[in-house]
């Protein structure tokens, strides 16, 4: 009892010394002002959704050209497991660290918000990036292309791809995946108004393995024998799926469409088992966010603009979303134009 | 008979699967598919088999994810500098070797907890992994899939291949001395040593060839298609263990053959496609499996609840 | 009759003594490195990170003294969270109900495992291996995996995300959980027999000590904070989802290893415990705030793990070696 008391007192007195002497230092560069002088270095923290994703380390890229052109410092760094409270506790130790701006792709809509809502109660500017949070969390969303955009550019791709009535499957990346399922909201919203007769039989998940991706894939070919397509909705799944078509041998027969990078998918779009890759330029989305995030903290982008200038480009805002542009589609004709 | 009565009793569950899947998803029986789902089951076959000797030793080893995924990038980054072929899969096994001989050291030598110590060395190496390679795919060269066969003839070569490991391994388990050593220190491993049994050296060897055959199912994975995926491995240890638990191997050592781990793999393994036949939803999965793994478990203490009753 | 009390040097050299060290110096390491490290917000904020991963490492260090281990913490906490939800917004319940009955979920759960470890005698680590499967995948099917819960009250997320009277509103029960294991496993005589059984459960079980029972009120024990860290985790997140505490169940079997709890049974400390998970969540704080990557922060705490493990074996390696040097000058023949 005593060992215990006499530990816990040593802990508790070096934890209160340490503690009580620095109270919360200003963050760096001022964060209660709402907004900074041009010139003075701001530091600016980009929230992927995980770590080792090579999407975002395209968007990291860019970002990293942006933030050495305006002079501010990025911190990169994202959750590293599964676990939804990560991307909480990463912000929330921003916030103590003292970020001027952070710029966050949110794994989880209203969870994320909880930790946004309190950096911005502390001065710290927020936007988000590639899935957006709740509104009030944040002062814009830096889009790269609507849900909508996504789903109906997908299920457009699909269609002109098969014939009217053909059947169709999706590999998704989890279950619990938000992007994802407000993707697929949008494909069966597209498939029932504009192609009923078209029938999504199956959908996998694949935990963002391409291994999974590809066995299970292998499991819907023969599954369902007439299936026409398989729609891969996360970017491991797409050279997964396209492997498993390619060894059951029906190149050609069943097509392969998905949201992907496109260096991961150059050699099966070349050999015709890939036929669309849809996405944007990861490296621009990145480039903007961190222009986007540095312009709002310094004051010079406001709610109530409609237009950004970025680099030697104007981006449209529609109401508090800053569109990057239309999704892309890669092709056998495009890809290799592009590195990443 | 009654001495193999788990491992026949798991044979069994599988076989009504099939019978199942026979009669309500014929589409489960089309050859390539079959064929493609075995070539995949052999990579966790072979794991498999080196788990059930670490679990006959009384130890365990949930550091073989980790290991896969490191294991996976090397061999493919090898290849991708044009190294041959046989170099490839020679040094893939040797990584595997060195990160099993790291853990079976800390194992035997410093005589700390296995599970602990491959806790730690799993977190170590799937975190330094990601922050090498940030979830960029490895690109391998043309000529290496398959080994350079035609798809066909590779996914036999990789099936056979595991059988005749599997084959091999039960055969030494049996009738070399080594195999007996292993069963000796998974009973009682004090005995073992007063018998002049090196209990030390055994558990350390058995780590070592753990890590080398993660090396090789890393190779027979790479070659099944043109790119690695960095996040490979991620959740072997949990199917692996899994499968030699629901297997009959016993987990406080000294019991179990690798035939029963050969059924409780491929049992596990079609879960999977099984519910996509079936039309099952996919969110079942893990419910499915974690009953699955609760009924072996329950099947094994009522047989030794019943030994020990009439014992 | 009366074992010796370890002197003040004895006690310097034991495990929790040099983890304590360990702690204050990576505090003093990232204050010094780290920006705004050393503050009062943020050292609320380890403590608010900690918490529910705090709760499963005390609630694990009972079972593994007494020789066990549950690996279906982390699964019970995804499951009694979307449980909770369920209770709250479909069945309508209010905050509190609801909670209770997650409460009693929780206690089923921990009951399941308690049923299969002492009833059938099956070995722990499988049954929680296949009850770990068996709660996520449940959580997953309740939910089709994609139904969330959010929008509760701000009146419960205060829970978690508030501070009450200047420190974080879930520290309370925190703390008042610390107090009760801490009572429990070192003062009362109930809880002194959980190292015991780790040691020699056949001995206590000729003291006359119901071994199955005590036993089996860890792991309902287990399951009962489970659901409490489920309850403050959707708090502290505002949003409850299937895969909530994915990861937790190793993170805290490490936090308790490295406390100096034997994975053995036998031996091990609740303070120790204590210690072990504020050195793991003050490193993860740390590497943020240092700028570094978080990879770093999971191979730091692997590091960190053996390095423990190995201290914990040198002194009776040396000491070993000892003997057999002076064993050696014994046997050798004399003249």
């Amino acid at each position: 009892m005593k060992r215990f008391l006499s530990y816990f007192c040593s802990l508790a007195v070096a934890a209160s010394m340490i503690g009580c002497g620095k109270n919360s230092e200003a963050p760096a560069a001022g964060g209660n002002q709402t907004s900074n002088p041009a010139g003075k270095k701001l530091t600016v923290a980009l929230l992927p959704k995980s770590k080792g994703n090579a999407y975002f380390i395209s968007c990291q890229k860019g970002a990293q050209k942006a933030a050495g052109e305006l002079g501010d410092e990025l911190i990169f760094d994202g959750p590293t497991g599964t676990d939804p409270a990560k991307q909480n506790e990463i912000v929330e130790n921003w916030i103590t660290l003292g970020v001027d701006v952070i710029a966050a792709a949110c794994e989880n809509k209203e969870g994320i918000s909880t930790a946004l809502r309190k950096a911005q109660s502390k001065g710290i500017k927020v936007i988000t990036y590639d899935a957006d949070a709740l509104p009030d969390a944040r002062s814009f969303f830096v889009n790269q292309a609507t849900p909508q955009g996504i789903g109906y550019t997908l299920m457009d791709q699909a269609a002109q791809l098969c014939s009217s009535n053909a059947e169709f499957a999706i590999i998704t990346a989890s279950l619990t995946a938000a992007n994802q399922q407000e993707w697929q909201k949008f494909i069966e919203e597209d498939r029932a108004k504009n192609y009923p007769n078209m029938k999504l039989v199956a959908v996998k998940p694949c935990d963002d393995l391409k291994d999974k991706a590809q066995s299970e894939t292998t499991a819907l070919l023969s599954t369902y024998p007439n299936l026409k397509l398989v729609m891969a909705i996360c970017s491991p799944g797409v050279p997964g799926a396209a492997e498993a078509v390619k060894q059951a041998g029906k190149t050609g027969q069943v097509k392969v469409i998905g949201l992907g990078l496109p260096n991961e998918n150059k050699i099966y779009v070349h050999g015709g088992v890939t036929q669309a890759v849809v996405l944007w330029n990861t490296m621009d989305l990145g480039y903007l966010t961190v222009q986007a995030a540095d312009a709002l903290a310094r004051g010079t982008l406001k709610p109530g603009d409609t237009s950004f200038k970025a680099g030697s480009q104007t981006y449209e805002i529609q109401g508090d979303n800053i569109m990057l542009g239309k999704p892309f589609v890669f092709t056998k004709d495009n890809i290799d134009q592009f590195d990443f | 008979m009654k001495k193999y009565f788990r491992e026949l009793s798991v044979a069994g569950a599988l076989g009504i699967l099939l019978i199942v899947l026979a009669i309500l998803a014929p589409s489960f029986y089309s050859p390539q598919p079959l064929l493609s789902l075995a070539a995949r089951a052999s990579v966790s076959l072979v794991v498999a088999l080196g788990m059930a000797l670490v679990i006959i030793a009384r130890e365990i080893d949930i550091s073989v994810g980790s290991m896969f995924a490191v294991c996976s990038v090397c061999a493919g980054l090898f290849a991708a500098m044009h190294w041959p072929l046989a170099l490839v899969i020679v040094a893939s096994i040797l990584v595997g070797a060195v990160f099993g001989a790291f853990n079976g050291a800390l194992v035997a030598g410093l005589g700390l907890p296995s599970i602990v110590v491959t806790l730690a060395t799993m977190v170590t190496w799937q975190e330094g992994l990601r922050w090498l390679r940030q979830g960029e795919f490895v690109n391998l060269p043309d000529g290496m899939q398959w080994f350079g066969l035609s798809q066909r003839l590779g996914q036999w070569t990789l099936v056979i291949g595991s059988i005749a490991l599997l084959i091999l391994l039960a055969l030494a388990m049996k009738h070399l001395s080594i195999g007996r050593f292993i069963y000796a220190v998974g009973s009682d491993a004090e005995v073992a040593r007063l018998s002049g049994i090196p209990p030390k050296f055994t558990t350390f060897l058995i780590f070592v060839f753990m890590g080398a055959l993660v090396g090789l199912a890393a190779i027979m994975n790479i070659v099944q298609s043109p790119q690695v995926d960095p996040q490979s491995g991620n959740g072997l240890e949990l199917k692996v263990i899994a499968a030699v638990v629901v297997g009959g191997v016993s987990i406080s050592g000294g019991r179990g053959n690798l035939w029963g781990v050969f059924a409780g793999l491929l049992l596990l393994a079609c879960i999977s496609p099984a519910l996509t036949h079936l039309h099952i939803e996919a969110y079942w999965e893990k419910a499915i499996q974690g009953v699955i793994i609760l009924l072996a478990v329950v099947a094994e203490g009522l047989r030794s609840r019943k030994a020990l009753d009439h014992g | 009759m009366n074992a010796k009390q370890p002197t003040w040097k004895q006690n310097l050299f034991r495990h929790e003594a040099i983890l304590l060290v360990v702690l204050i110096a990576e505090w003093i390491f990232f204050d010094a490195i780290g920006r705004n490290f050393g503050t009062y917000d943020n050292s609320c904020d380890i403590l608010r990170h900690s918490c529910e991963i705090g709760l499963l490492a005390l609630a694990m260090t009972p079972i593994i003294l007494t020789g066990g281990i549950d690996l279906s913490v982390g699964s019970l906490l995804g499951l009694c969270a979307i449980l909770f939800g369920k209770f709250w917004r479909d069945a309508h319940l209010p905050i509190p109900v609801a909670a209770l009955c997650t409460l009693g979920v929780g206690a089923l759960a921990g009951g399941l495992n308690a049923a299969l470890i002492t009833r059938l005698r099956l070995p722990p680590l499988i049954v929680t291996l296949g009850t770990f499967s068996l709660f996520r995948g449940l959580a997953e099917a309740i939910t089709q995996g994609v139904d969330t819960f959010t929008n509760f009250p701000n009146s419960f997320l205060f829970l978690g995300q508030e501070r009450w009277l200047g420190i974080p509103a879930q520290a309370p029960i925190f703390i008042g959980a610390v107090i009760f294991f801490w009572l429990l496993v070192h003062q009362t005589t109930y809880g002194r027999t959980f190292r015991a059984l780790g040691f020699a459960p056949e001995g206590v079980r000729f003291a006359g000590i119901p071994v199955e029972r005590r036993i089996a009120m860890t792991y309902v024990l287990a399951g009962i904070i489970s659901a409490i860290a489920a309850i403050i985790y959707t708090a502290r997140l505002g949003q409850a989802k299937a895969d909530a505490g994915n990861g937790y169940e190793l993170y805290a079997i490490t936090a308790v290893v490295l406390g100096g709890t034997s994975i053995f049974g036998g031996t091990g400390s609740v303070h120790g415990t204590l210690l072990g998970v504020a050195a793991i969540a003050v490193l993860q704080s740390g590497i943020v705030h240092a700028l570094q990557p978080s990879e770093m922060a999971g191979m730091l705490t692997g590091a960190l793990l053996i390095l423990a493990l190995t201290s914990s074996v040198l002194p009776k390696m040396i000491s070993g070696l000892r003997a057999r040097k002076s064993a050696l000058k014994l046997s050798k023949p004399i003249a």
